[in-house]
């Protein structure tokens, strides 16, 4: 078996290349975040390679930023989620068009909880096949995906429903910080990333920052990630863009609510994707049409009203 | 004590805001969804629970912060927590027992408080597809006990919910228990015409009270159900004057509870206009946490 632990070595790449080099037609991949610290950059350069017949897994995906998009573009054949919506933006109309409609093709999907998510990325980051959870019970999630088993406690005899592992092929994680090898710092609250980063095969960071190992050392209990699990570190300043990165910039609420209205049709999702992904090179484009003006007040207002370290 | 002064005016959603907040109790542990919700824990804590800590989805425990909520993880949610950690693990210490109270909301409800977040009509090919159960299962299963926020209507208040999101007292009677479900099911729902309990013994719900200006025939109407009815049906607690001020500070553009999502989708002042509707909240906020002590 190939060795999983990757090397302390610099691994600092640029999106193009991670994304080219990992994620192929078919790969089983996981987009890590909650809410905010989405790594979008990295959605949008699967989008913009148009890698297809992906198979994706999610605890929750807020829509707009996140696995929806290439369910937009036909590039999905599976779905593995427990929750996928526009969150304050608004219903999802590319799911929903997705799942009622088929269009623009249907995709096959296996529900769970977030918890029951959970579960699936921790048994997978203990190299464990399964975990037992006191939710499902009762209700129609299991009806609907067979993956889902019961059994009794066998201590015990309660019931329990046992979730299967997730080791997703390739995870896309975004961090504010972390050095050349992978090291990776996370601020505020995590998700479930750090089991997702030792449940992948193959783990791509995205930064806002890259900081000397140095200062890694000064704060190890900040290292989510260590390392060993990284394959691949890309700086990509404001990669979240549209939800939030804590600490380092507010979500972009209006930027979200036009968003949601041109994905209200499937030729405003097209004309959408056209403009913002298919007609940027990269995520520094993007950045540039977005406006730097706008980012930064998007980071200024975030750290008038909290700065790590600091409770006002 | 002294006298509860009520608002004379206040919106629908203000009034089902405050009915939520009513909910929670000091010095309980509240996990509490995307939403209204949100803001009904803030103005709880700020009101008759001071003590009470929000755990949310995203990892996040005790948060304490002077914006305006928008999601279960935002950057906001961080903001002067207690703990910023897992979401498998803020699950785990539901699992485990430590949350007492929930708040969730759904698509479609049934008489034993069975709610739907999933899928309207078959599940395979839905009428209206919605978000899925996020944490909203996770919630109904493990919970202390939890409320349900509801659009009362006859196509969402049904006999049977078309799929089965989060687990209320299934079939009724002890079919909770038997399930291996450790929380204690649904205790409330608030919707835009009343409050329903449910029968302790057979888990079906009942009207409770309706809102100023609503019968219960006019609640009956909307229920798919021979809806059962307390002895006697009283009246909604209107949102005190307090409550009211404080839901304005929080969301003072009317973000959940009015119509400050319009202001914002904007293009050509959205942008400046949510700017400052994070720096306006941030300073009312900061007074007000300060004059309560927290």
């Amino acid at each position: 078996m190939k060795k999983l632990s990757k090397p302390a070595v610099n691994k600092v790449t640029t999106l193009k290349e991670a994304v080219n080099r990992f994620v192929h037609d078919g790969s089983y991949v996981s987009f890590g975040g909650i809410g905010d610290r989405t790594p979008t950059a990295a959605v949008h350069e699967v989008a913009r390679q148009q890698k297809k017949g992906l198979r994706l897994a999610s605890d929750t995906s807020v829509s707009y930023v996140h696995d929806s998009i290439l369910i937009g573009l036909g590039l999905v054949e599976s779905f593995e989620i427990a929750y996928n919506w526009g969150g304050i933006w608004g219903p999802d109309a590319v799911y929903r068009r997705a799942l009622e409609k088929g269009i623009p093709k249907p995709i096959k999907l296996e529900e769970y909880s977030n918890f029951a998510m959970g579960m699936r990325l921790l048994a997978g980051s203990l190299g464990i096949p399964f975990m037992p959870v006191k939710s499902l019970l009762g209700s129609d999630i299991p009806v609907h995906n067979t993956r889902i088993k019961f059994m009794n406690d066998p201590y015990g005899g309660e019931p329990v429903a046992l979730v299967p592992a997730a080791n997703p092929e390739v995870a896309f994680i975004h961090v504010q910080r972390c050095d050349v090898m992978g090291n990776a710092h996370i601020l505020g609250h995590l998700g479930n990333d750090d089991s997702l980063a030792r449940a992948a095969r193959n783990v791509v960071i995205t930064t806002e920052e890259i900081v000397p190992t140095d200062e890694i050392r000064r704060n190890p209990n900040l290292t989510v990630i260590p390392y060993y699990c990284v394959d691949a570190v890309v700086k990509v300043p404001f990669a979240s863009h549209g939800r939030g990165c804590p600490y380092y910039y507010s979500m972009d609420v209006p930027f979200g609510l036009q968003l949601a209205e041109q994905w209200g049709t499937e030729a405003g999702f097209n004309r959408w994707a056209e403009e913002w992904i298919f007609k940027v090179d990269d995520w520094d484009g993007y950045c540039r049409k977005i406006g730097w003006e706008r980012l930064t007040r998007l980071a200024e207002v975030e750290r008038r009203h909290q700065q790590y370290g600091e409770a006002r | 004590m002294s006298t509860i002064i009520y608002a004379q005016n206040y919106s629908l959603m203000e009034l089902m805001a405050a009915a939520i907040a009513r909910e929670f109790r000091d010095q309980e542990t509240a996990f509490v969804g995307v939403g209204p919700p949100l803001i009904a824990a803030m103005v709880a804590k700020l009101t008759d629970a001071p003590n009470l800590t929000i755990a949310v989805e995203g990892g996040t425990i005790g948060s304490s912060p002077r914006r305006l909520l928008t999601c279960i993880a935002d950057t906001t949610i961080c903001e002067r927590a207690y703990s910023c950690g897992t979401m498998w693990r803020n699950f785990g210490d539901q699992q485990r027992g430590f949350y007492d109270v929930g708040v969730i909301g759904g698509a479609q409800i049934d008489k034993y408080g069975n709610v739907n977040a999933t899928a309207l009509g078959d599940y395979n090919r839905p009428s209206v597809r919605v978000a899925g159960s996020g944490g909203a299962n996770d919630i109904g299963s493990s919970v202390g006990r939890y409320s349900v926020m509801m659009r009362q209507e006859k196509r969402r208040f049904v006999e049977r919910v078309d799929y089965l999101t989060v687990p209320g007292y299934l079939d009724g009677g002890d079919a909770r228990i038997k399930a291996g479900l450790p929380g204690g099911g649904p205790h409330g729902v608030i919707t835009t015409m009343g409050i329903f309990r449910f029968d302790e013994e057979s888990g079906e719900m009942y009207l409770d009270k309706c809102h100023p200006g609503i019968t219960p025939e006019k609640v009956k109407e909307n229920v798919g159900w021979d809806l059962k009815m307390a002895p006697s049906i009283g009246t909604t607690e209107p949102p005190t004057q307090e409550q009211v001020e404080i839901m304005r500070v929080l969301d003072p553009y009317g973000l959940y509870l009015g119509s400050g999502r319009e202001g914002m989708g904007d293009v050509e002042k959205g942008f400046d206009f949510y700017m400052e509707v994070l720096d306006k909240s941030y300073d009312a906020m900061t007074e007000l946490f300060r004059q309560k002590g927290l």
